[in-house]
């Protein structure tokens, strides 16, 4: 079960539009962190996907347990939530 | 068969960029039911791109996301379905295409594949290690990690000077390395960017890039070579952004009886239809193509008015 959701966005980015597209269809809720407004902020995404890139989906279930989605990756992102 | 109806539709278009999104608004306004699927950005390259000065109608230019959203809502409102999701084979029985999706079997009556182009890939050591963590294809996704870093952008094409531009809003430098002797950009980019850019890019033509070279995790130059002298030369570098042409989007395609040409785009005729019957293609993915989006929006109403008169039985004129 799915504990919370947050996504790491910046605002040209498309594909960021497309994981908020998805999860708001699937019904789920996310806290959009937009490296735009907090670039203090690109080192914590950096360290949690290894990736200087966005979007960057980290789906925190109720046991504590992690998964990092990056880039809108449906083949992922869907059993990540589900 | 399909039992479902759910499974069943009149139109089925793979890919959600200009060309469906504008071929989506003419068939839903005829009443026609669309479904498209699109597995990236709904827009396509034009959503990744960050600036568009020569789509008509828009005497400012507007940005690539903009564009997308405007042609995403208005095809929305004639009641085109977009679903996020992969067509992985195409095949014709007889009424209808079968379609293997990743929501599962899906036919259509008729099937629009425009699933368009994505940035080509160099081939040179470094790309694939490096992939995401200094080697990007998508300036407007991860410019912004490179505030105050160097850059360099290969290629030089409109491309390669469009993202080039739009990176200077976070890159300290850019080197743009350019295989020939000239860029292939359109004369105005290219004033643009001498004219407004030239405290922070220096184009580099001549040059080939070989290699990516990286340390401790992290890209630190591009070697390349100065194809006038023979001379290797190194550029220092926080990240490297490459824009070096078009791949289509067909690898779906291989074992189907649609026919491609030796790159890879799809063979049609002059009415947009593939080998197949009752499948069309249309704007980047199409051999032939111009490769631009007004082309590509304009193709899309080409194509739909062709799935128009394929549904309804008629042979277009051009088809006889």
């Amino acid at each position: 079960m799915v504990k919370n959701i947050t996504i790491f966005t910046t605002n040209t980015c498309a594909y960021c539009g497309m994981v908020k597209k998805w999860l708001g269809a699937k019904g789920y809720s996310y806290e959009e962190v937009n490296l735009d407004q907090n670039p203090d902020r690109q080192a914590e995404a950096l360290k949690i996907s290894g990736a200087l890139t966005v979007p960057v989906t980290v789906v925190t279930r109720h046991d504590n347990s992690q998964e990092v989605i990056v880039g809108f990756n449906l083949s992922r992102l869907a059993p990540a939530v589900n | 068969m399909p039992d479902s109806i759910e499974q069943k539709h009149q139109v089925i278009m793979i890919g959600a960029g200009p060309t469906s999104l504008t071929a989506a608004i003419y068939t839903t306004r005829e009443d026609i039911e669309t479904l498209l699927f699109e597995r990236g950005a709904i827009g396509g390259l034009a959503a990744v791109t960050d600036w568009i000065d020569n789509y008509p109608g828009f005497p400012d230019g507007i940005s690539g996301l903009d564009l997308s959203a405007a042609l995403h809502k208005q095809a929305e409102r004639f009641g085109a379905v977009i679903e996020l999701g992969e067509v992985s084979k195409i095949s014709d029985e007889g009424e209808y295409r079968h379609l293997e999706t990743t929501s599962g079997d899906m036919y259509a009556k008729a099937v629009l594949i425009a699933t368009g182009s994505d940035y080509k890939k160099i081939g040179v050591p470094g790309e694939q290690d490096y992939y995401a963590r200094g080697v990007h294809y998508c300036a407007t996704c991860d410019g912004a990690f490179y505030r105050d870093k160097r850059l360099v952008v290969v290629g030089g094409g409109n491309s390669a000077v469009q993202e080039a531009m739009f990176l200077t809003k976070f890159a300290s430098h850019i080197d743009i390395l350019v295989r020939g002797p000239a860029f292939r950009a359109s004369d105005i980019l290219q004033h643009e960017l001498e004219e407004k850019h030239n405290d922070k890019v220096t184009v580099h033509f001549n040059t080939s890039t070989d290699e990516i070279i990286g340390q401790d995790n992290k890209v630190v130059k591009v070697v390349g070579t100065d194809k006038t002298t023979g001379q290797k030369v190194e550029f220092p570098t926080d990240g490297v952004f490459v824009f070096v042409g078009l791949m289509p989007n067909t690898q779906f395609l291989k074992d189907s009886a649609i026919e491609l040409d030796d790159v890879g785009l799809i063979k049609t005729n002059l009415g947009l239809e593939t080998t197949m019957k009752g499948v069309f293609a249309a704007g980047d993915v199409r051999s032939g193509a111009t490769m631009q989006i007004a082309s590509a929006a304009g193709e899309g109403a080409t194509a739909a008015l062709r799935i128009r008169e394929f549904l309804e039985g008629r042979t277009s004129p051009v088809m006889k």
